[in-house]
């Protein structure tokens, strides 16, 4: 597949000028399997890239024309053949930084990742170490709020709701729970001390 | 005319282009939720005919009915057709651009789109 000839692409960029209705066809089918196997050519890109970035550049072409500016002495082949060719390295552009983005994350991801079996030694620690705690040794109220901060559990509403603290202002609710929660932290501290002394 | 690898493609990239016949095309089968069937036997034409169709520009302002009729004869469309669907298009873009709500300007888009029916219809030579 040849590009037409200048004096017929020529023609074709006037009568786009002029817009004829059916130039974009005339278009079309003279320019996008040269401009496409070139790009395939120059660039060793995937006949999927080469063809997504030929119609890219054309489209661009058939929206506004008269960016096309004949009497700089381009053709309107090598014209279009360059824009397509700087779509093509654009996308190569996009796919190269996503792959990078993804494996940047895929790294953080793998570092911070605990190894299965670790998780799951924790997880039984864990679930032994509020089995221990659980009321009487804790008053109930206390012992809610421990399982909902090894839940993971951070919000002060969430947490005032189990502590059944009155309705107040914000910063009044923070505080108390703040309070509460550091109580019963060291509440479990004191008694994971006392475990330790018992087994020993 | 062969039809190319690329003319699917092509056509359906034309649906979000603003010149393209495509995308008048895209939104009449919206608009009158039609299938692709059903608007290549309004036009008598075939799918590929509809794909080549799709990729001219749009005909617009004075040069419409040449324009419509230049397409028209270079896929061997019914021009009458061609210009029921472009007209009705622009009736509800007319329509769209208006804004309004309410029950009001539902009658006016009601009786707009009738009077474009029946003109187009009764009348198929006259753009």
């Amino acid at each position: 597949m040849r590009y037409p000839s200048r004096t017929v692409a020529s023609l074709l960029h006037e009568r786009m000028l002029q817009r004829d209705p059916v130039a974009t066809v005339d278009v079309l089918q003279s320019f996008m399997d040269p401009i496409r196997k070139a790009l395939e050519r120059r660039l060793s890109c995937s006949a999927d890239d080469a063809h997504d970035s030929t119609i890219d550049a054309l489209m661009s072409y058939l929206a506004a024309p008269e960016h096309f500016d004949a009497s700089r002495g381009t053709s309107l082949g090598a014209y279009l053949t360059q824009a397509a060719l700087k779509k093509a390295v654009d996308r190569w552009r996009k796919e190269t930084a996503r792959g990078q983005r993804e494996l940047k994350f895929a790294n953080v991801v793998e570092l911070q990742a605990r190894a299965p079996n670790d998780l799951m030694e924790r997880y039984v620690e864990a679930s032994q170490a509020v089995t221990r705690l659980a009321p009487p040794r804790m008053p109930e109220r206390d012992w809610a709020l421990l399982r909902d901060v090894l839940q993971g559990e951070s919000s002060t509403q969430e947490m005032a709701v189990v502590l059944r603290l009155p309705l107040g202002p914000e910063h009044e609710r923070r505080r108390e729970v703040k309070r509460h929660r550091d109580r019963v932290m060291k509440r479990v501290a004191r008694l994971g001390r006392e475990d330790r002394d018992d087994e020993s | 005319m062969t039809n190319p690898d690329w003319l699917a493609d092509a056509a359906r990239r034309s649906e979000t282009q603003p010149w393209a016949l495509g995308r008048v095309l895209a939104n009449y089968r919206r608009v009158e939720q039609c299938t692709e069937e059903a608007l290549q036997a309004e036009l008598g034409c075939s799918r590929e005919t509809l794909q080549w169709l799709a990729l001219c520009r749009c005909p617009e302002g004075k040069a419409f009915a040449d324009d419509a009729s230049r397409i028209a004869k270079r896929f061997a469309v019914d021009l009458s057709a061609l210009i029921r669907v472009l007209r009705h298009v622009q009736v509800m873009n007319a329509l769209g651009s208006r804004g309004g709500s309410g029950d009001a300007s539902r009658r006016d888009a009601s009786s707009l789109q009738m009077a474009a029916r029946d003109r187009t219809q009764d009348d198929p030579d006259d753009p």
